[in-house]
């Protein structure tokens, strides 16, 4: 599952690039995961009343 | 009471706030890649070529050394192996000051003969003429290609020298490349500029780099 490291200058990214994480995915988690606290949070504002401005 | 309608797919402070934060995290990730490529770029030192650290841009000095191309069998491409001390142009003592003012020399000519117009460098360029990358390492340039007794020279960088002062005299392909006035220093330092280029580890750039033994998609 985790494959060796063949970057020739380490970096975070090529640290990524060995296990079942790959970019694609890891930018689609940080990107939307987020957007899910954005969307929760802005339904609990609506439910107490504070519609858009 | 009345019940509050909700609907936060139409609420536009959900959509402004998701686009300020998707826009500003794509500024930051673009930012962080500029700064991770740096370290990767960077070309190396000579003290890095004495002690056999791997670079992806060695220092120019790689000149004195020979260069080698082999499939590494973790990464599924070929490698530039840079090997023992090798003689170019009669010396390989090139210090890292003389051998940085030579390949940049080719590296000016280069672009002031506009090679790029024909050929291919690093992925920059047409596909008029052949790919410029890796050709320190054609074996038509080697003892026993083509090439190189066509100019009668003994040495790869001689022969490749000779060449570039009169292409018009050495039938290589089937478009020629025209005469286009390269001195015999300018020559030099273009072909310091090729063994250069040669050296560095382009992830097995060019693909279709097919004209050396056991590369992947050779023919």
């Amino acid at each position: 599952m985790i494959e060796a490291f063949t970057d020739v200058v380490p970096s975070f990214f090529g640290t990524l690039n060995r296990g079942p994480m790959t970019l694609t995915i890891f930018l689609h988690t940080v990107i939307i995961l987020p957007m899910f606290f954005l969307y929760y949070s802005e339904k609990k504002k609506q439910k107490q009343g504070d519609h858009e401005d | 009471m009345e019940e509050q309608k909700i609907s936060v797919w139409g609420s536009v402070r959900f959509w402004r706030n998701t686009a300020v934060w998707v826009t500003g995290f794509a500024v930051l990730l673009l930012i962080w890649l500029s700064l991770d490529t740096i370290p990767q770029i960077s070309a190396g030192t000579i003290e890095d070529l004495e002690n056999g650290v791997t670079k992806r841009v060695p220092s120019a000095a790689v000149i004195n050394y020979e260069i080698g191309y082999e499939l590494d069998n973790k990464r599924k491409t070929e490698i530039p192996i840079i090997g023992g001390k090798q003689m170019f142009f009669g010396r390989n003592d090139y210090s890292e000051e003389e051998a940085t003012e030579l390949v940049s020399h080719g590296k000016m000519t280069v672009q002031s003969k506009n090679c790029m117009n024909c050929h291919t460098l690093l992925g920059n360029g047409a596909y008029y003429a052949p790919d410029l990358t890796k050709s320190w390492l054609d074996p038509a340039w080697s003892e026993t290609g083509p090439y190189r007794p066509m100019t009668g020279k003994a040495t790869t960088e001689e022969a490749m020298a000779e060449f570039l002062q009169h292409p018009n005299k050495y039938p290589t392909h089937a478009r020629m490349m025209p005469d286009l006035g390269i001195t015999p220093d300018e020559a030099i330092a273009v072909v310091a500029f090729l063994k250069h280029m040669s050296s560095i580890d382009t992830n097995g750039f060019p693909r279709n780099f097919n004209k050396i033994k056991g590369a992947v998609n050779a023919k």
